[in-house]
C-alpha cells in the first residue's frame, strides 16, 4: 500500500537545488558532532560538581569560554545549513553568554524578578534570591521537612531595586571596591554615610505596598509579631559576617519597612566592610535580602550547639534553655538550663545544670511582648523533657549532616509541644581532635575495611550508619531513618527517600546519572558502581562510608565523622563550587521540550543547551527536506524499510546506519544503526502487536494512519510517513502509530558519557482520564528502567543517559516493546487498577525477554 | 612510567624515616603548591585523611621558604603560577633535593612545558581538572618505587 504523500514527496524531489547537497550533508554531519561535543562539555562541567575532581577558577573560565565558542559555531553551521541568518538565534546566544559572562563577574543573575518570595518556595537554589541565612531556613523546611517560623524573603534583587532607584547601587559598588583594593582610609566616615542613606531611602512604592501587605497577612492583620532578619550574600556561609548584620525582632506590622531599611543599612556598618576587606570579597558586590518571619508563640525555647570541644564528655552537644521567648537567651541575659548530650544515638543525657529561671519573656496579648514572672515550680525545675532533649538531638543532628558543619541551631517549642527551628548557622568551634589531621589516619588505620577502591564518588563525603538493603522495585515507604541505602541500580526513584538516608553505595550506575545529581543537591555521600556491595554488606551492618576515598569501614568510626566536621572549608560553599553552579544554571538545563510546541523557538532558548537542541532539531528537519530536494545524492536517499510491522516507516542514513549497496527498500538485517537494530529487536521480539486486546488488523491499522497522515500534513517535519534519520550509533525517530506519536532519539557512541535515549509519547484520541492513566503508566515504566521521566498533559519524555552501551541497548530493546505495548493501550486502561495491571504484566514480559535476549548475545 | 633519571631505590626509605624522627611512623610527608586556594584546600585534607603528612600553600615564596627548611618525600606543584614559575620551583626542589619526587599539576598542559619538565625529572604530569584518586594513585607509585610503602 502507497502513502498518498508520497506522491507529492517525489514531484518535490524533481526540483533542483542551488547549493551542493555534499556541502550541506557536510555542515550537518559537523552540527551533530559539534552538538555531541556540546552536550559532553556540558555534562563534564557538570561532573566536576560531584566532589570527586579538584578543579579551579581556571578552568571554569576556559571550559565556559570553549563551551561559548563551540556554540557560536553550531549556530553559524546552522545558518549555513539553512542559508538563513538565524538572527534570533545570535540574540539568545549572546542574551545567554552575557548572563554568564556577568555570573563569572560575581554579578550573580537572579532568576526570579518578584521581589517576595515565600519560605516555601525557598531552597539553597534560590540563594541569590533568599541570601545565605534564609536559604539555610528555607532548606530546613522544604527540604529536610522541619518545622520553621511561617515567613518570605524580601529578596536581593528587592534591594537592588531599591538602591538603583535610590541612586545608591553604584555608590555601594565603588565604597566596597575601594576598601577591597586594600585602602581603608575613611572606612568609618563612608560606613556611616551609607547607612544614612540607606535609612533615608524611599522605596519603590510597589515593593513597599507588597512587603506591607505581605506583613499584615502574616501577623493575622496585626495580631502578631514579626522577627525580621538579615540574610545577606555570603553570611552565615562561605564568609560568616556573624554578628555584624542586624536582625529586629518584635517587629508589628506598621513598623515593618523601617525595620527593613535598618537591616539593608546593616550590609554597610563599618564592622562588616572592614571584615569585607580584610577577607578580599572582591568578586561579589554586597547584596541584602531580609527575612520576615513570625514570632513563635514559645513555652520554652533557646539555643543548641551541635558541637563542644568538651573532652570531659567526649566533645557532646549542648543545649540552653529557658521558659518562653528565645531573646533573652540568645542575647545571654537570662538565667538557663544547661544540658549535655552525646551527639551519637541515643543522645544519652550526660550531665545538666538546673538553673533558676525566675522571669520570662511571653507575647502579649495585645502585640509586642513583656516579662513576666515564672512560677516558683516551675523556675528552678527542668525546662526540657527527655523526649524533647533527644527530639532536639536528632533533628540538630539531620541539620549538621545536610550542613556538613557544626551548627549553633536557634530553637523553640510552642504550646502545643512542637518543636520549630528559628535559623540554624555554623559554628566557628572546630572539632579538636581533627587537626593536626594525622590523628585521624591514625584512629581509621585499625578499623576493618569491608570495601576498599571499588566504585566511584558521585558525592563525595563521609557518613555512618545501618545498612539498608533494598531490592529491585521494593518498597521504599518504610525506608528507616539514618540508614545507608544500599541497592543494585542507581535510580532517580530513590530521590524521596534521599533526606531520610545517610549515604548510598550502589552496584551499578553512573556518577553523573539522575541520581548522582539529587545525591548532590541533598549532600548524601554517594558511592556508585561498587559491584556485589548488596552482597558484601548486610542488613542493618553499622558501617561508616567514606565516599572521598572510596573505603567502607566496619562500624562507626567517629574520628573519621568528625575529621569531617572540622575540615576549613565546605567544597559546596567554596567560589569554585557556587559559581561552576551557577554558570550551569545557564548552561546545563534543558528547557525547550517538545519540537512541535509554538515555545520551541529561539526566543525561548534559557540555556545553551536549549540552543543545541534547537540547532539539533532544526538541523535534522533541514535534513529531511534536503534529501527529500537532492535526488542526485543516492545514498542520503531515502529507504523503506520492508518489514511485517506496520511501521510503514522511511529510513535516512546519514552515515552508516545501512549495509553498503541497500537498495531503495531495505529489509532490517540492513539496518546497521545499533539503537534502530535493539528497538526493532524489542518490537519483534516482544510480539506485542500481535496480542493485542483490540484486535488490529493491517488494514485498518493503515487506514488509521493515513488518516493521522492527512491531518498532520501541514507539518513540514512529518510528510505523513514515520521517519528514522540514522548513523551507525544514532537515531532519530518520528512515529506515530495510530493516534500515538512517538519520538525516539538515541546517540550510543564510544564514549559513555555521549550516551542518551529520548523517548516521547504523545497524543491519542480518548477521554482525559484515560489519557492521564496512560500517561501514568509510561511514566512508570519508564522510571522502572531508570529513564527520568517528566510528564507534561498527556507527553511523557524519559531521558536516560551516560549508561554503558549494552545497558542501553537493553533499554531501546525494551523501548521497542513499550511501543508495541502502549499502541492501542487506551481501549484497556478502563480503571486505576488496569493500570497497575498492565504495568506489571509489561515488565514481566519483558524482563523474561531481556534475560532471554542477555543469554543469547 | 616514570621518566624520572635518578632514582635510586632503598635506602631512600630509612633516610625518610629517620629524618622525621618518628621511629616506626614513616609516614610520608608531601608539599603541594598551587596559586589557586581551592586545590590547596581540597588537597590537603584529602592527603591527611589518607595517611599522609601533608601541608599545601598558595604562595609559592612560602613554600620556597618551606622547602629550604626542610625535605619533603613529594612535592605537588603547579606550573604556571603568578610571581614564581612552577618550573623554578620544582629546579629548586630538585636542586636540593634529587631524591623528592615531583609531581606536576597544571590547567595549562601543552606538550612542550610538560616534556622540559619531565627533563628536569619530574615524576609524573597530571592535567587539572583530575580526580582525586588520580592524583593518590601517582602519590602511591612514587612510594612503591621508593619503597615507602607502610605495612
Amino acid at each position: 500500500m502507497e502513502l498518498p504523500s508520497l506522491t507529492d514527496f517525489f514531484a518535490r524531489w524533481r526540483a533542483k537545488p542551488p547549493v551542493p547537497f555534499s556541502v550541506l550533508f557536510k555542515k550537518f554531519k559537523s552540527i551533530l558532532e559539534r552538538n555531541n561535543a556540546i552536550l559532553g562539555l556540558i555534562g563534564d562541567m557538570g561532573d566536576k560538581l560531584g566532589g570527586d575532581y579538584i578543579f579551579d577558577r581556571q578552568y571554569i573560565l576556559e571550559s565556559c569560554e570553549r563551551l561559548g565558542d563551540q556554540v557560536f559555531k553550531l549556530v553559524s553551521d546552522l545558518s549555513l545549513l539553512c542559508q538563513r541568518k538565524n538572527v534570533g538565534l545570535f540574540t539568545a546566544f549572546e542574551r545567554i553568554s552575557y548572563q554568564i559572562r556577568e555570573e563569572l563577574a560575581g554579578r550573580r543573575v537572579l532568576s526570579r524578578t518578584d521581589h517576595l518570595l515565600p519560605l516555601c518556595d525557598l531552597t539553597h537554589d534560590l540563594v541569590d534570591e533568599g541570601g545565605n541565612k534564609m536559604a539555610n531556613v528555607g532548606d530546613i523546611r522544604n527540604i529536610l521537612g522541619f518545622t520553621v517560623p511561617e515567613g518570605f524573603v524580601i529578596t536581593a534583587g528587592a534591594y537592588f531595586d531599591a538602591m538603583e532607584r535610590a541612586g545608591l547601587r553604584k555608590r555601594a559598588s565603588e565604597v566596597c571596591a575601594k576598601f577591597e583594593s586594600g585602602d581603608l582610609s575613611g572606612l568609618a566616615e563612608a560606613a556611616g554615610q551609607m547607612q544614612k542613606d540607606i535609612l533615608a531611602m524611599p522605596l519603590p512604592k510597589g515593593l513597599a505596598k507588597a512587603v506591607k501587605q505581605a506583613a499584615r497577612r502574616l501577623t493575622s492583620e496585626g495580631g502578631q509579631l514579626l522577627a525580621v532578619r538579615s540574610s545577606a550574600w555570603g553570611e552565615d556561609g562561605e564568609s560568616s559576617f556573624a554578628g555584624m548584620y542586624e536582625s529586629v525582632l518584635g517587629v508589628s506590622p506598621d513598623q515593618i519597612l523601617t525595620a527593613y531599611r535598618e537591616v539593608l543599612a546593616s550590609l554597610f556598618c563599618e564592622q562588616a566592610l572592614r571584615y569585607r576587606a580584610q577577607r578580599g570579597l572582591v568578586l561579589e558586590e554586597p547584596a541584602m535580602a531580609v527575612g520576615v518571619m513570625r514570632m513563635v508563640d514559645a513555652t520554652v525555647s533557646g539555643g543548641l550547639y551541635t558541637y563542644v570541644p568538651l573532652v570531659e564528655h567526649d566533645q557532646p552537644m549542648v543545649v540552653s534553655a529557658a521558659w518562653g521567648l528565645g531573646k533573652p537567651i540568645v542575647e545571654g541575659t537570662a538565667e538557663t538550663d544547661t544540658f549535655f548530650i552525646g551527639r551519637e544515638p541515643p543522645h544519652a543525657l550526660l550531665s545538666s545544670e538546673i538553673g533558676v529561671k525566675a522571669t520570662r519573656l511571653v507575647l502579649g496579648a495585645a502585640g509586642g511582648t513583656r516579662t513576666e514572672d515564672v512560677p516558683a515550680t516551675a523556675a528552678d525545675s527542668p525546662c526540657l523533657s527527655g523526649d524533647q532533649l533527644t527530639l532536639l538531638a536528632k533533628t540538630a543532628m539531620s541539620l549538621e549532616r545536610f550542613f556538613k558543619r557544626p551548627l549553633d541551631v536557634e530553637w523553640a517549642f510552642t504550646p502545643q509541644g512542637e518543636l520549630v527551628i528559628l535559623q540554624a548557622r555554623p559554628l566557628s568551634i572546630k572539632p579538636k581532635t581533627c587537626t593536626p589531621g594525622l590523628d585521624v589516619a591514625e584512629a581509621t588505620k585499625d578499623v576493618p575495611v569491608i570495601i576498599s577502591g571499588k566504585g566511584v564518588p558521585a558525592m563525595g563525603g563521609v557518613s555512618s550508619g545501618p545498612v539498608h538493603i533494598v531490592g529491585e522495585g521494593a518498597d521504599l515507604s518504610d525506608f528507616p531513618y539514618g540508614a545507608i541505602l544500599v541497592t543494585h541500580h542507581s535510580s532517580p526513584r530513590f530521590a524521596r527517600i534521599m533526606p531520610k538516608c545517610r549515604g548510598i553505595i550502589t552496584e551499578m550506575g553512573s556518577a553523573t546519572g539522575h541520581m548522582a545529581t539529587i545525591a548532590r543537591e541533598l549532600r548524601v555521600p554517594t558511592l556508585v558502581g561498587v559491584s556485589d556491595a548488596a552482597k558484601i554488606l548486610h542488613e542493618g551492618q553499622e558501617i561508616t562510608l567514606d565516599a572521598d576515598h572510596i573505603v567502607v569501614y566496619e562500624g562507626v568510626v567517629e574520628a573519621l565523622c568528625r575529621y569531617e566536621l572540622g575540615k576549613e572549608d565546605v567544597f559546596e560553599e567554596s567560589w569554585e563550587y557556587r559559581t561552576l553552579k551557577r554558570v550551569l544554571k545557564h548552561i546545563s538545563p534543558l528547557t525547550l521540550l517538545d519540537p512541535d510546541a509554538d515555545s520551541f523557538s529561539p526566543e525561548k532558548c534559557e540555556t545553551f543547551h536549549d540552543i543545541a537542541r534547537y540547532v539539533h532539531q532544526r538541523a535534522v528537519d533541514k535534513l529531511i527536506s534536503l534529501s527529500e530536494e537532492h535526488q542526485e545524492i543516492k545514498e542520503s536517499a531515502p529507504h523503506k524499510l520492508v518489514t511485517k510491522l506496520p511501521l510503514g516507516l522511511t529510513v535516512i542514513d546519514v552515515e552508516g546506519g545501512l549495509a553498503s549497496g541497500a537498495s531503495n527498500e531495505i529489509r532490517e538485517e540492513d539496518v546497521r544503526c545499533r539503537p534502530l537494530r535493539a528497538l526493532l529487536e524489542g518490537m519483534n521480539a516482544s510480539g506485542m502487536w500481535e496480542t493485542c486486546a483490540v484486535a488490529v488488523d493491517m488494514g485498518s491499522f493503515m487506514s488509521s494512519v493515513t488518516r493521522t497522515m492527512t491531518a498532520s500534513q501541514s507539518h513540514p517535519t512529518n510528510l505523513g510517513r514515520n521517519l528514522a534519520v540514522i548513523s551507525e550509533e544514532y537515531l532519530n525517530l518520528h512515529l506515530r502509530l495510530g493516534y500515538h506519536f512517538t519520538v525516539v532519539d538515541a546517540y550510543l557512541g564510544e564514549s559513555v558519557n555521549d550516551n542518551a535515549v529520548l523517548f516521547r509519547f504523545m497524543g491519542g484520541v480518548t477521554d482525559f482520564t484515560r489519557r492521564s492513566r496512560r500517561a501514568g503508566l509510561i511514566a512508570a515504566i519508564l522510571e522502572q528502567y531508570d529513564f527520568v521521566v517528566k510528564i507534561n498533559g498527556d507527553m511523557v519524555t524519559g531521558r536516560a543517559k551516560k549508561h554503558p552501551e549494552e545497558a542501553m541497548l537493553d533499554k531501546m530493546f525494551m523501548l521497542g516493546g513499550l511501543i508495541g505495548y502502549t499502541r492501542q493501550l487506551d481501549a484497556r486502561l478502563g480503571s486505576d487498577d488496569a493500570g497497575r495491571h498492565h504495568f506489571e504484566e509489561f515488565v514481566q514480559r519483558i524482563n523474561a525477554l531481556r534475560a532471554l535476549r542477555e543469554a543469547t548475545t | 612510567m616514570t621518566d624520572e633519571p635518578n632514582s635510586p631505590n632503598g635506602p631512600d626509605a630509612q633516610a625518610t624515616a629517620a629524618e622525621k624522627g618518628g621511629p616506626g611512623k614513616a609516614r610520608t610527608s608531601i608539599l603541594v603548591l598551587d596559586d589557586e586556594a581551592i586545590v590547596c584546600k581540597r588537597l590537603k585534607p584529602f592527603f591527611q585523611k589518607a595517611g599522609y603528612e601533608a601541608e599545601a600553600y598558595s604562595n609559592p615564596a612560602e613554600a620556597l621558604a618551606r622547602v629550604q627548611q626542610r625535605r619533603f618525600d613529594v612535592v605537588i606543584t603547579d606550573l604556571k603560577m603568578e610571581g614564581l614559575d612552577g618550573l623554578a620551583f620544582l629546579g629548586k626542589v630538585k636542586a636540593l633535593y634529587p631524591d623528592t619526587d615531583v609531581i606536576v599539576i597544571t590547567g595549562f598542559a601543552t606538550l612542550e612545558t610538560s616534556r622540559e619538565s619531565f627533563r628536569k625529572g619530574v615524576f609524573d604530569f597530571v592535567a587539572k581538572p583530575f580526580k582525586l584518586a588520580e592524583i593518590l594513585d601517582v602519590v602511591r607509585r612514587v612510594e612503591k618505587e621508593r619503597g615507602l610503602t607502610r605495612e
